[in-house]
């Protein structure tokens, strides 16, 4: 029922133009709240901004970092397509911006529009006539036929099962909790309040999974970031142009060659890798090379994976363990580079004293577990398996990857809704510790259930009850 | 000799007497058609009225000027909130009643109201003419005509009764059934199915073992149905009692199902899942050794026992022994045994939001024949399609219930929108907006409508407003009232369990800490008002105002769609995006709104889209009357 509460009065927003890299990506929303979302996603724009007239602002996330600088333009009411207070953002067509700018906006309060809605709100608000309206219908029926068509080859394999098992779950649950309202007195086995914690914590596993394999499946979509990272001269620029099989780089001798982020790439077992070159980490106070460290310190956040790269010549340096901080939440691994210099018991000796820090270091809140067989490799972009190792190395950090591949969500729109759903179930696990009434409970997971049965594509309103009968011995 | 009646209502059970006194009440000339005076509100099942929804809808009418909840009040003999500790906005009240009271306070209502006349005489069919009813003919030939009738023939329409594997006809021990009204409904078009239900045995109260048996108490505090009721008991109190069947009983069962007419395929009607027969609780839940029952008085003065959730249609020798296996029963007498009704029923997707068929024009039906099982649910719809039949004739707009009003109106949405396969019963969770639809503010959400209705004397409703306005100033109030973080202050609130104050809070603040009660705010020194009734409805809205607030956005937003009308001659067939399942199934429901169409399961939100494209590309602005 709330798919369709949804046509009007709120805001809506999508990507316009075609998914992949591209120049330029257009994101456009509609809706009555557009003006302020608008200011709440480029927080630096100003607030007297005309209708119809482009500005160059920068868009933020939640924690008013900038995402990208991005072209803005408002449409006031009635003056746009939709008719509707709206406005498009063009920024970089790299699908990683791309998402952010949907994410943030959906944070905003928008949602993600379902297949024509902008056309369809046009003809709602008497902005296109009949024909045009005609030729609406029939885009509304091949999209969701085509979405139809495409969810069902998605929801064809294990995905579905995954999430018939959530819904039939979650049913469960709230099947226990409307017996626990309706029939009160008629003294039926119902699962106590600490029973049904245990089972929403299980759901909310399954939920996280499904979130971390979408992870997974934009990646397989939209290619890995790698970024290189490291002290000035350990041989980045090097490895950047061996990896790539290109002289995209500047390599001299000369600590701090490198001054700007270099972004190149390479295909490697069917899998498009984006791989970052950055400035050598350093204290300096040469302001061109200062703008180089901080814009390396700013790719770590933006990449699938950093490898922190070493001088296997050079001694371990005290900023070290400080640099794999930086990684904190973040897949990493360690390139112990220029290994051509030195001889296997120097190798071990440098094993053993990683492994001595990075124990340290694991140690610290956040940071993620640590495989050192898998983690660290030690390199030599003069070497020819160099290129095969690292990449090896790289995709093995990402190996569930392989065994996913089924059962990937790998659309927006489902993630949209599995997110929601998780943050119901954890709000319904939070009120059940609390004591709260049943039927306030039943509201919270009522929203889950709906979100898990958006994506199946079917809501069935007897559900509950039905299972609550087929649960329980009912009966006065 | 040619009668002539505004209102015509056959049948005198918990709906007919709703919608023959409602119609009388507004000064039609009204008659009443039963085949027995004598049992007029009978109630046919357990003695008892209420409980979770269903106590709802009884407050429901009351406030819009039904009879069901003064009847209820007055014969209580036992009285139980539901839900009381945990569940706050989903309480419900119950009542065990005195079932021969219960009968002879509607018999006197009936009885006292002018305009309306009762008569003793068995409708054999009705008299239709060019697609509309004019009225009845009695079983002597006599017709009565009248420019509305209303048939709340309950189960007795083509009723048979089984006790194992014999068969009677009749819609009730004591009661014949009416024949020949389903067979000419199924000549007009109608589709009629088959229904079933089920009682359990009555028993002699002098011949069990209460020793073995648990006392069920009532709750001292009464909380009537009806604004017009006293808050004391009308009537002493009394027990119930709790007692369990033992596997010895199930054996017994199993053993004999070859003689139960539900498990022998005699039985076509689709039972009730929520109230299965003792045969299906034993099958169905094969691991349970034990299943509890309630024994229940059925008034102050009779020796009957009504044996709760027992209900069977196992031949009476084998009643005889298994319920001898029963705690308490050893030696017991049956009065009556119990037994199973098969009737028919009129699918519901058939009538209007208003009660009137679709196929026949001044022809209202309500009650069991729409396909329900309860007195409250019989009584709800009996009162709108009584108040419906009686606008219809003063050429009135139709009066109809929002299902974010009442119970009333979900359970008349559910009926017409998506029929039933089964005997259909109000359930809290049928209701999407269930936060706003609770016993403790039925006046306040339909104090409006009633006075639209005007059924309920104005002094009455004055009343009534009166309590919304204090619940709103005290609600002012509490927000009003600021706590400060000061050394007393945190002391009391450490003593409470709570943590203390960092910053000043409001009351109303204050309040919706969890471990927070009303008696807290009053040792802080806030004023909190005495009475239950003013501070229960507060309590809620003020503590989970986030929930209740997320319900009413809902509403507002489904408003939106309930308000965009569908033409009633929308040709379906012609719009472009619909699959043929979907145009079926519209044309079945007729939805008068978006909102309703998004209801009927299968028909997917693009379908919805197409529609309203189609409705706004043509113009076709909906009349503004529903019909």
């Amino acid at each position: 029922m709330r798919q369709l509460n949804e046509t009007k009065n709120d805001d809506i927003c999508a990507l316009a133009t075609p998914v992949g890299r591209s120049a330029i990506a257009v994101v456009r929303v509609s809706g009555p709240n557009a003006r302020s979302i608008l200011q709440g996603l480029c927080i630096k724009l100003s607030p007297e901004i005309e209708s119809h007239k482009a500005y160059l602002a920068y868009v933020y996330n939640s924690q008013s970092e900038k995402i990208d600088q991005v072209l803005v333009t408002y449409f006031q009411n009635e003056q746009s397509y939709t008719g509707e207070s709206s406005f498009e953002v063009s920024c970089h067509g790299n699908p990683t911006i791309v998402k952010k700018v949907l994410e943030r906006l959906i944070q905003l309060g928008a949602r993600l529009a379902h297949p024509g809605e902008f056309t369809f709100r046009a003809f709602i608000n008497n902005k296109i006539d009949l024909i045009q309206a005609e030729a609406v219908l029939s885009l509304i029926e091949s999209q969701s036929d085509e979405a139809t068509k495409i969810s069902l080859r998605q929801l064809d394999g294990k995905v579905s099962d995954l999430f018939k098992k959530l819904e039939s779950e979650m049913t469960w649950c709230l099947a226990h909790i409307e017996a626990s309202i309706d029939f009160s007195t008629e003294g039926i086995d119902i699962v106590n309040d600490s029973g049904l914690i245990h089972k929403l914590k299980d759901l909310n596993e399954e939920l996280n999974r499904l979130i971390e394999g979408f992870g997974h499946g934009q990646i397989i979509k939209y290619g890995l970031k790698v970024t290189l990272l490291g002290k000035p001269n350990v041989g980045k620029s090097s490895l950047l142009n061996t990896l790539v099989q290109s002289e995209k780089a500047i390599v001299t001798e000369i600590a701090g060659t490198t001054r700007d982020v270099i972004e190149a790439q390479t295909q490697y077992n069917g899998m498009a890798i984006y791989i970052s070159d950055t400035a050598g980490l350093r204290e300096t106070t040469d302001v061109v090379e200062k703008i180089g460290v901080n814009r390396s310190l700013a790719e770590i956040k933006k990449s699938d994976l950093n490898l922190l790269v070493l001088d296997v010549t050079e001694p371990l340096s005290e900023d070290f363990k400080q640099n794999l901080t930086l990684f904190k939440g973040q897949k990493f691994a360690i390139l112990c580079n220029k290994s051509d210099l030195i001889n296997a018991d120097q190798k071990k000796q440098i094993s053993q004293e990683l492994a001595g820090l990075i124990g340290g270091v694991q140690k610290l809140p956040g940071s993620l577990s640590f495989n050192f067989g898998k983690q660290v490799l030690f390199t030599s972009s003069i070497e020819m398996a160099c290129r095969n190792d690292v990449l090896n190395l790289v995709l093995a950090q990402f190996e569930s990857l392989d065994f996913l591949d089924e059962s990937i969500v790998s659309s927006a729109r489902q993630i949209e809704m599995v997110n929601m759903a998780k943050e119901y179930v954890e709000k319904s696990i939070a009120e059940l510790s609390s004591g709260l009434g049943s039927e306030f409970i039943a509201q919270t997971l009522k929203d889950a259930l709906l979100a898990i049965q958006k994506v199946l594509g079917h809501v069935y309103d007897d559900q509950i009850l039905d299972r609550v009968f087929k649960e329980f011995c009912l009966g006065k | 000799m040619k009668q002539t009646f505004d209102v015509l209502v056959v049948g005198a059970g918990h709906a007919g007497i709703e919608a023959c006194l409602a119609s009388a009440r507004f000064g039609l000339n009204t008659l009443l058609v039963t085949t027995n005076t004598e049992r007029i509100g009978y109630m046919s099942c357990n003695p008892s009225i209420g409980g979770l929804a269903k106590g709802h809808m009884v407050r429901e009418i009351d406030v819009l000027g039904g009879q069901m909840g003064t009847a209820a009040d007055r014969s209580c003999i036992q009285y139980k909130r539901l839900n009381a500790s945990r569940g706050p906005a989903v309480r419900g009240t119950r009542t065990q009643n005195d079932k021969h009271i219960f009968s002879q306070i509607q018999r006197n209502a009936i009885l006292n109201q002018p305009q309306l006349k009762m008569i003793e005489a068995e409708v054999k069919k009705l008299i239709l003419k060019d697609g509309a009813c004019l009225g009845v003919v009695l079983h002597d030939g006599s017709e009565i005509f009248a420019k509305r009738t209303v048939i709340t023939t309950g189960t007795f329409m083509n009723g048979v009764m089984h006790i194992g594997l014999e068969q009677t006809s009749g819609g009730r021990v004591g009661d014949k059934a009416s024949i020949g009204l389903s067979d000419q409904l199924l000549d007009y078009g109608f589709t009629v199915q088959r229904l079933k239900t089920g009682t359990p045995a009555r028993l002699d109260k002098n011949s069990i073992d209460w020793s073995k048996t648990i006392p069920q108490f009532g709750d001292e505090k009464f909380y009537p149905f009806s604004y017009q009721s006293k808050k004391e008991f009308y009537l002493p109190q009394v027990e119930c009692y709790l007692s369990r069947t033992s596997e010895l009983t199930h054996d017994i069962i199993r053993n004999n199902l070859d003689k139960s007419p539900m498990y022998c395929g005699v039985i076509e009607g689709a039972g009730p899942r929520y109230c299965p027969s003792i045969e299906d609780k034993v099958m169905r839940f094969a691991d349970k050794i034990s299943h509890q029952t309630f024994l229940e008085p059925e008034g102050l003065n009779t020796n009957l026992i009504y044996l709760q959730g027992i209900s069977t249609s196992l031949p009476a020798d084998v009643q005889d022994q298994f319920l001898k296996t029963i705690a308490g029963l050893e030696n017991v007498k049956v009065v009556r045994y119990g037994y199973a009704v098969e009737y028919d029923y009129v699918e519901p997707t058939q009538i209007h939001h208003h009660f009137e068929t679709r196929p026949l024009k001044n022809l209202f039906l309500a009650g069991q024949i729409n396909g329900t099982s309860g007195y409250e649910e019989a009584a709800a719809q009996g009162f709108l399609a009584g108040v419906n039949a009686a606008r219809s004739v003063q050429e009135k707009s139709p009066f109809i219930l929002g299902r974010d009003e009442a119970y009333s109106g979900v359970l008349i949405d559910d009926l017409v929108t998506k029929g039933t396969r089964e005997p259909y019963r109000m359930f809290t969770s049928r209701a999407e907006h269930r936060l706003v639809l609770r016993e403790d503010n039925t006046s306040d959400r339909l104090l409006e409508r009633s006075s639209e209705l005007g059924l309920v004397p104005t002094e009455a409703l004055d009343k009534m407003a009166a309590l919304t306005e204090k619940r709103r100033n005290f609600q002012n109030e509490l927000e009003a009232h600021v706590l400060y973080p000061n050394a007393e202050t945190n002391r009391k609130v450490s003593e409470m369990g709570s943590s203390p104050l960092t910053k000043p809070l409001t009351a109303v603040e204050f309040l919706r800490r969890p471990e927070i009660a009303f008696s807290h705010l009053e040792i802080l020194g806030v004023a909190v008002d005495s009475q239950d009734e003013v501070r229960d409805a507060v309590e809620i809205e003020v503590k989970y105002s986030g929930y209740v607030k997320k319900q009413l956005e809902v509403i507002r937003l489904s408003k939106t769609l309930g308000d965009f009308n569908i033409p009633n001659n929308i040709p379906y067939e012609n719009i472009r995006g619909l699959s043929r399942e979907e145009v079926d199934k519209l044309k079945k429901v007729k939805p008068i709104t978006i909102g309703q169409a998004q209801r009927i399961s299968g028909v997917n939100p693009s379908a919805i889209q197409a529609i309203m494209i189609y409705i706004r590309g043509n113009n076709l602005s909906s009349p503004s009357v529903l019909i």
